[in-house]
């Protein structure tokens, strides 16, 4: 490719957008109105997602200990536990500290005075974390196997729920992503064509003269990939603020900040925004030479 | 430099464009195809521009059997080939320059070749000082002569032109067929589709008849109503 033929292309990419400056605004909008809407969808399922697995990391396993164990045997085995596989973390809670914790819990006053010390009825016991609920399971029967251990509490329930709506919503979120992606490539298809449609002479003559489809090609592809690069950065531009006014008007209305928190807005843009140039680059692209296709047939 | 050999077109609605042609055309020759409406010379020139191919029979240009060719090829063949309409096909937005130009950035030819090529044939069609008018700005005849320039710019050894004087008065249709000539006298070989009746009785070359898709006549120096 000769530097006079670049030269060519992008001005003739440019000169094609400035020439046809409606169908161009036309095109912008359409891409910039589709990757809204799926951004949309994105900061919805991402939130989520990310709080149901809030949601996860509050359910823990705990496991409690036989009464004569030696300060060595136990920890010998937290470092035997801390070794089975999804194990993140274990936390080891004496009768003091249980004792202490229930106190706050129930809010006791001195009703529980007399327990204290070596009237502790308390176990020794650990709190462990895993890496998801999905493998609770496998770390229970690990658990179990363990002497020393005199009993085991999970919450089956909870985690078969948050289980099932992780399920539901990631197939809801791909679900929803595959047709909104479907239905903008076939709206922002058909902008194109009718931009292309207009030009539909221009591309005759280029044929008869001797241009290569290639050559004919490069100028729709560039005028594509600029309308794609506008169309997604004005919804960023737009939903980046909305979407964290959002978020703080809805923490001022919801007392859900002790149970799950919003990704905070740069988590979520900072993943959306190349997402979404990528997508919209490809849209234009796509859009453009899937366009010309029928007039290039001559 | 052109062959036709035992071509028949038949469209897909059951009509047949052009029945077993056989033409040879040889390098440096200035051929009018005539026939009223129908009679299958735009059929024909479809088929030199591979816009159409054949439903039987082969056509070589310039040696090479345009028939089997891949669909990626068509374009330089194209280059071998000016081609002139009868409705001129300028851009609009471009100005004469610019369209004369155009046929030369699209086989990417240097630009130092376009600034030299593009005013030689402009002052050729002698539309040198209207070099920076758009199309519309023309009168027909400028128009015409300003599509002739873009045809030979890349100088291409065939000029194939259909119906070039069809939108013209007959005073600019003698200029643009005494341009034709003069290109041709350069070495070009033309063909010329036409029903210009006097134009081709006064000029005398070879005239190729055709009849609802049939070759009725071909003399070497002809008229348009000469018996065979």
């Amino acid at each position: 490719m000769r530097p006079s033929t670049i030269k060519y292309y992008l001005k003739e990419g440019f000169v094609g957008l400035l020439k046809n400056r409606l169908m161009t605004v036309a095109s912008i909008a359409t891409v910039a109105a589709c990757i809204f809407i799926v951004s949309f969808s994105v900061c919805v399922i991402s939130n989520l997602n990310s709080m149901l697995h809030q949601l996860e990391d509050t359910i823990g396993i705990a496991v409690f200990l036989e009464d004569d164990l030696s300060s060595d045997e136990i920890t010998a085995l937290r470092d035997n536990i801390a070794t089975i596989d999804h194990v993140t973390n274990v936390l080891y809670i004496s009768p003091d500290e249980a004792l202490e914790s229930i106190k706050e819990d129930w809010d006791a006053g001195d009703l529980l005075d007399g327990f204290n010390g070596e009237n502790n009825p308390l176990s020794h016991s650990f709190e462990i974390e895993i890496d998801s609920i999905e493998n609770q399971n496998s770390v229970l029967t690990s658990l179990s196997s363990l002497s020393g251990v005199r009993n085991i509490r999970h919450a089956q329930t909870e985690t078969d729920i948050l289980l099932k709506l992780n399920k539901i919503v990631s197939i809801i979120g791909v679900v929803v992503m595959a047709l909104l992606a479907v239905i903008s490539v076939v709206i922002i298809m058909n902008t194109i064509k009718i931009s292309v449609y207009t030009r539909r002479t221009e591309i005759s003559i280029m044929k008869f003269v001797g241009a290569t489809d290639w050559f004919i090609r490069w100028p729709f592809i560039i005028e594509g990939i600029f309308i794609g690069i506008i169309g997604s950065i004005i919804p960023m531009i737009v939903s980046m603020p909305v979407y964290s006014k959002s978020v703080s008007v809805l923490y001022s209305y919801l007392p859900i900040t002790n149970i799950a928190n919003f990704l905070d807005t740069y988590t979520i843009f900072s993943r959306l925004i190349p997402i979404s140039l990528a997508a919209g680059i490809a849209l234009g692209v796509m859009g453009s030479v899937s366009s010309i296709r029928k007039y290039l047939r001559v | 430099m052109l062959r036709i050999e035992n071509v028949t077109k038949v469209y897909p609605n059951g009509s047949e464009g052009v029945k077993n042609a056989n033409i040879h055309i040889e390098k440096g020759e200035f051929v009018f195809f005539i026939g009223s409406s129908g009679s299958g010379k735009s059929t024909l020139i479809k088929l030199l521009m591979k816009e159409l191919n054949p439903t039987k029979g082969r056509i070589i240009i310039n040696g090479i059997n345009t028939t089997d060719m891949k669909q990626s090829q068509i374009p330089y063949l194209r280059r071998n080939l000016g081609i002139v309409f009868q409705d001129f096909r300028l851009l609009p937005n471009k100005t004469v320059y610019e369209n004369v130009a155009f046929a030369m950035q699209v086989i990417e030819a240097p630009t130092r070749l376009i600034r030299r090529n593009v005013p030689t044939v402009l002052s050729l069609v002698g539309l040198s000082h209207k070099a920076r008018a758009y199309p519309n700005q023309l009168s027909g005849g400028e128009q015409q002569r300003t599509a002739l320039a873009r045809a030979i710019v890349n100088n291409p050894p065939i000029l194939i032109a259909d119906e070039p004087t069809g939108n013209l008065d007959p005073d600019t249709a003698w200029e643009i067929m005494n341009l034709l000539e003069e290109i041709n006298k350069r070495g070009t070989t033309v063909v010329v589709a036409t029903h210009a009746k006097d134009m081709v009785d006064i000029m005398q070359k070879r005239v190729v008849a055709l009849n609802h898709g049939v070759v009725v006549r071909d003399v070497k120096k002809g008229g348009y109503d000469d018996e065979a």
